[in-house]
């Protein structure tokens, strides 16, 4: 391995240095924040590791009394939801993503730093609220999909689903804000040069992961929402009694649930498209199409929720029409897998531990994807759904899929993020047991589908011929955890005993790799400028057809000047990220034991917090460094920003709107046409219009400086919300006290206030946010400089108000005419 | 039957390409839910469609497989270390040929299904099928033959050479009904019908299990199909209908007293001692026992019905069944055994 010299020159703290405990509180370095979820996560696979151990310990003999009934369903509940949310998405988008993105497009850093560092707090107190169980009230039991009627108040009474719905409410906040930042970052942040076609395919499949996180997640928070308000308000949202539908939950819950799966197998693709290349010397087959097949991954996984559901009866049609859209992504993955291989065929291979690894994924990705063609086919799957076949499928993809590539990413990386190297030796034995280990546990999980076992059963006969391979599997899956065992091994004597690594330890071919190991705070000392695809071979070698047996060109990848610190803008660290992760946390747990008291002082230090770190230190008063400088578009993040965010909450509010659509149909009455006030609701309508307009007018009035008529307008917008808020206000009285029309009367009622409530919260939102924003116009601190933090304010207030005429013409306007 | 013979093929051929030893899962003896014993032209359906797309999966994985192990060998820096490696990175043909080639598979497989999912779905069935209605409680399985007035428990019979129209219901929770030699599943909803339409071919005893998860018991949630000639079925039928059994002496005839007095009668019909009205819908309900002597598990079918057995499961069914919603009675011993041996006279 051909170690690169570098050229002398000072060395500058590493991102590791300094800073003490309070320094890793309040960092806001995304090398740092990486690590926080690498070791978060780490401990999270130890807590899953285990409970599928018990889970396996107790199905290793028929009829076995290891474990109860109810502990059984909370470890298996448990493991699905840690490996999926605590692991395996926190480790490559939290982790690598952290890490990788802004070293690999060739930044300082992310986007939005402190919301990077609220990501992450957020994300360990959804954790830790999911896990709550452990001590109080006990584990979610109703498996990580918590089919709906089954968690129910009256079927579920315990806390248990209380901290799996609010627990997934918060890691759904902070995988949205992560989501928003790297998108953001990915668009904005590339260095000059780096055009779309010349990113790192780990950077593509982590754009188009973070599009997913974006339109996906909202749908679950809706459901999720739902079902707190069942279980809270006695409302009906899955409630056969009051005509509603449990499977309501099941669509809202897969729409979001596939491309979920793609959330966690495409940055998987990304790595080990950046594992194979480098240690096969060669540069990845068919990079166009490896980018063009992500993007249509992304684009038909939202059109495939419903093969989860072939089993619930939709219909032939629904049935074809899924299994057409499932099979037609066999194709983009299939050209994924061929390219692997074709980039692995004619290179001067290096096997090292990650190759390996990148090796097995690629051949139990396929069978896990072979296995998946099988289960699109709807007849098929009539035999094989919620048997252990599944359980065989979608350990192959995410297990000996996701898995293998964050572990070969591991040893690839490792070496970059701690200055160290592992043993290879350790390494070769951790991948030989890990690859043995996990195929002879999961492989005959296939024999066992076959032969019709069901998931999710806590006990079986003797007599079903299912004897031999659940003993069988439960003694490998121990060997899984020897695997483990070495893994932690090695890393202990890396730490302890590793060799130092060099800057570029594998001849790699990605600009992480020119950055001093392990990198500075400030990542690049100058930014570099990128000409071509692989830039840092093309860099060392000359051109992207270099082979790397050439001579290295020592001048091209030594650092032009020696950085001077004071030139490079690096965000001040800030505690506020931690404070307002807290006050959501305290909002969940008060929400939990029905404390509101501790609901109010949550909500109290949140909302403090956020407005202390929004005058922390940018804009107001003082030049903002960072703002367009490092922008590859020209235009400012926070506007890219704000219109992906608006972009996440058009499938929130597509969600509750069809909802409302669907369950209007099937309510009883008093309906719509009997209650709502169309004069009083088109005249507030009117004033919401208007509103917009008076917008437009403040942000022209900033924009040529004249800061009376911007002030002014801002205020008369605040004004013209208010007052429709308070027509809403009159509206929701008059129906609840001259109308008895309660939260939970009907099927209409819930979803109608629901609707309308939650566009009358963003109404709310939006006045605090003008009336912030006058607050600053009055004292003179928006001029036509900074006048886009107005605009971005009204891009929020337009969108809210398009929301409403959607929701004015579709509630109001179309109306059930007439009634059975 | 050709069926057992390409099984077997299929069987070997798994074994082949994975490298894995199966004499582990030789049968011994038939496996009780193998989901690749199809016994009904549904199942049948299913089986044709699953070794087609097992075929051509292994032909799939077999290139993969072996291109990426010829690349292994070939390429490898031990092998030829000052070898110049390739830069080739991009090949329309080759990348073209790996986009069409999967499509027109992916044809071969879709083709096939839609036909499948159009045959087995039927919007209309015949007149003269026979409706079988499932009803599906937290943890057991309730079954009524609605033209035919009969009401069972854990156990359906149904008659070769007819065609049979399952009508799928919940009184509670999403439940899946399994029973994968003679139809294999089909989610059973509350506030939805289901259904599933099928001719049974091979008389037999079947097992079936609730696939869906429904709870703390969801795996003690089992029952049996008895597919019967239909000159049985007949016979069967005719027993059903006939009045329970009414013992005159001995502790049969004092365990019907302990029956009426303990609160069995509450949740449980026996026709013309105790029962309640078709309209109740809300709360727990119990098996019919009209003729529970004559069934062959008690429980979700996860025990065979013994005088043991039964005593076990009434003296403590939350032990046996976590979460079953039949209370303990806090019988004695005497009258325990005495509503044993009543239950097992109700053949």
């Amino acid at each position: 391995m051909a170690a690169q010299p570098r050229p002398l020159y000072v060395r500058e703290l590493s991102y590791l240095e300094g800073g003490g405990i309070y320094g890793w509180l309040t960092t806001i370095d995304h090398k740092r924040i990486a690590v926080l979820y690498g070791v978060t996560a780490l401990v999270m696979l130890v807590l899953g590791g285990f409970e599928a151990l018990m889970v396996r310990t107790q199905l290793m003999v028929p009829n076995n009394h290891f474990l109860t009934a109810q502990q059984y369903n909370q470890f298996f509940t448990m493991h699905g939801l840690t490996m999926i949310f605590l692991v395996i998405m926190p480790l490559e988008t939290g982790f690598f993503g952290n890490f990788l993105i802004p070293l690999q497009i060739g930044a300082r850093d992310v986007a939005f730093p402190r919301l990077n560092a609220l990501s992450y707090w957020i994300f360990l107190l959804g954790a830790i609220t999911i896990n709550l169980g452990w001590i109080w009230g006990g584990l979610p039991n109703d498996g990580w999909f918590g089919y709906a009627n089954l968690t129910e108040k009256f079927y579920s009474p315990g806390l248990n689903i209380d901290f799996y719905d609010v627990g997934l409410l918060i890691l759904g906040v902070s995988s949205v804000m992560s989501a928003l930042n790297f998108f953001v970052t990915i668009i904005n942040m590339r260095a000059p040069g780096m055009t779309f076609f010349r990113m790192p395919m780990f950077i593509w499949s982590l754009l188009v992961t973070t599009i997913l996180i974006l339109l996906a997640f909202p749908a679950l928070t809706v459901g999720l929402i739902f079902l707190f308000m069942d279980r809270y308000f006695d409302t009906h949202y899955y409630r056969v009694i009051a005509g509603a539908t449990p499977i309501l939950w099941q669509h809202l819950f897969w729409i979001f649930g596939h491309p979920e799966v793609y959330i966690m197998i495409l940055p998987a693709f990304g790595l080990i498209s950046e594992i194979i290349p480098v240690f096969s010397n060669k540069p990845l087959f068919g990079y166009p199409m490896m980018a063009y097949s992500l993007i249509l991954i992304a684009f038909l996984s939202y059109g495939v929720w419903g093969h989860h559901m072939f089993a619930t009866g939709m219909g032939p049609i629904a049935d074809s029409t899924f299994a057409i859209t499932s099979m037609l992504i066999a194709i983009p993955t299939g050209i994924k897998i061929f390219s692997w291989v074709a980039t692995v065929w004619g290179g001067r291979l290096q096997f090292s531990t990650a190759f390996l690894f990148a090796l097995a994924f690629v051949i139990q990705f396929t069978i896990g994807g072979l296995s998946g063609i099988m289960h699109a086919s709807p007849p098929i799957d009539l035999q094989q759904t919620d048997s252990y076949i599944i359980v065989a499928h979608f350990h192959y993809v995410l297990g000996l899929g996701a898995l293998f590539a964050i572990l070969g990413a591991l040893y690839m990386y490792w070496p970059k993020i701690t200055g160290r190297m592992l043993n290879e030796k350790l390494g070769k034995l951790n991948f030989w047991l890990a690859v043995w280990s996990f195929n002879a546990t999961f492989f005959p999980m296939h024999f066992l589908g076959e032969l019709g076992m069901p998931r999710r059963i806590y006990t079986y006969a003797p007599h079903m011929g299912w004897d031999f391979w659940n003993y069988w599997e439960t003694i490998n899956a121990y060997i899984i955890a020897l695997s483990f065992v070495v893994l932690a091994i090695n890393v202990w004597w890396s730490l302890r005993y590793g060799e130092r690594a060099t800057d570029d330890p594998w001849d790699a071919r990605t600009l992480e790799w020119s950055v001093p190991t392990p990198p500075p705070v400030y990542n690049f000392a100058t930014v570099p400028t990128v000409t071509a695809r692989d830039a840092f071979w093309v860099a060392k070698y000359g051109s992207v057809e270099a082979t790397g047996l050439e001579p290295v060109n020592v001048a091209a990848i030594a650092p032009s000047t020696a950085p001077d610190p004071g030139k490079i803008h690096i965000p001040a660290p800030s505690l506020y990220p931690v404070l307002i992760a807290l006050g959501l946390f305290g909002m969940g747990i008060g929400v939990l034991v029905e404390w509101y008291r501790v609901v109010l002082i949550g909500a109290a230090l949140m909302v403090i917090s956020a407005i202390s770190m929004a005058f922390e230190y940018p804009t107001w008063g003082r030049e903002d460094p960072h703002a367009v400088a490092e922008s590859f578009l020209g235009l400012d993040s926070r506007k890219i920003g704000i219109w992906s965010f608006i972009g996440s909450e058009c499938v929130f509010f597509a969600s509750l709107i069809s909802t409302y659509m669907v369950y209007k149909a099937r309510s009883t009455g008093p309906f719509d046409a009997d209650i709502l006030n169309i004069p009083l609701t088109s005249f507030s309508t009117f004033i919401l219009l208007m509103s917009s307009l008076l917008m437009v007018l403040a942000l022209a009035g900033y924009q040529r400086n004249d800061k009376f008529w911007g002030t002014f307008w801002l205020i008369g917008t605040a004004i013209f919300g208010c007052i429709f808020l308070g027509g809403q206000v009159y509206e929701f009285g008059d129906f609840w006290l001259n109308e008895g029309m309660l939260f939970n009367s009907n099927l209409f009622s819930q979803c109608f206030y629901t609707l309308v409530g939650f566009h009358g919260f963003h109404v709310f939102i939006g006045v605090c946010w003008l009336l912030t924003l006058a607050v600053a116009g009055i004292r003179g601190k928006i001029d036509s400089k900074r006048s886009l933090a107005v605009e971005i304010g009204g891009l929020y207030w337009h969108f809210v108000d398009i929301v409403w005429v959607v929701i004015f013409t579709l509630v109001y306007l179309m109306r059930t005419i007439k009634h059975a | 039957m050709t069926a057992p013979l390409r099984r077997s093929a299929l069987v070997s051929a798994l074994a082949v390409t994975t490298a894995v030893v199966v004499g582990g899962c030789k049968p011994s003896r038939p496996y009780p839910l193998d989901t690749l014993a199809p016994t009904s032209d549904l199942t049948k359906a299913f089986y044709d469609l699953f070794v087609e797309v097992t075929v051509l999966d292994i032909i799939v994985l077999i290139v993969v497989v072996a291109a990426l192990f010829l690349a292994i060998a070939f390429f490898s820096t031990r092998t030829g270390a000052a070898r110049r490696p390739s830069v080739k990175h991009s090949d329309m043909y080759l990348e073209m040929a790996w986009t069409i080639i999967p499509a027109l598979i992916l044809l071969a497989i879709t083709v096939p299904t839609v036909r499948t999912i159009i045959k087995t779905q039927p919007y209309s069935w015949p007149k003269d099928a026979l409706p079988v209605e499932v009803i599906a409680h937290q943890w057991w399985w309730e079954f009524h033959y609605p033209t035919l007035g009969v009401e069972t428990a854990d156990e359906v019979h149904i008659p070769t050479g007819r065609v049979i129209h399952f009508e799928l219901f919940s009184k509670d929770v999403i439940h899946s009904f399994f029973m994968p030699q003679v139809g294999g599943k089909r989610d059973v909803i509350p506030g939805q019908e289901n259904q599933i339409t099928l001719v049974a071919n091979v008389p037999g005893e079947y097992y079936g299990q609730c696939t869906e998860f429904c709870g703390d018991s969801h795996a003690n949630m089992r029952f049996r199909v008895f597919v019967q000639s239909p000159a049985d079925f007949q016979e069967w039928v005719k027993h059903q209908l006939e009045p329970p059994v009414k013992p005159t002496s001995g502790p049969a005839a004092a365990g019907a007293k302990v029956f009426a007095n303990a609160p069995c009668a509450i949740c449980h019909t026996i026709r013309g001692v105790s029962g309640f009205s078709k309209q109740y819908t809300y709360g727990f309900r119990g098996p019919d026992l009209t003729h529970f002597g004559s069934r062959t598990t008690l429980a979700g079918a996860i025990m065979d019905n013994t005088p043991q057995n039964v005593a076990v499961w009434i003296r403590n069914p939350d032990e046996v069944k976590p979460g079953a919603n039949m209370p303990t009675l806090g019988l004695s011993g005497r009258e325990l055994n005495e509503l044993v041996a009543y239950l097992e006279a109700l053949k």
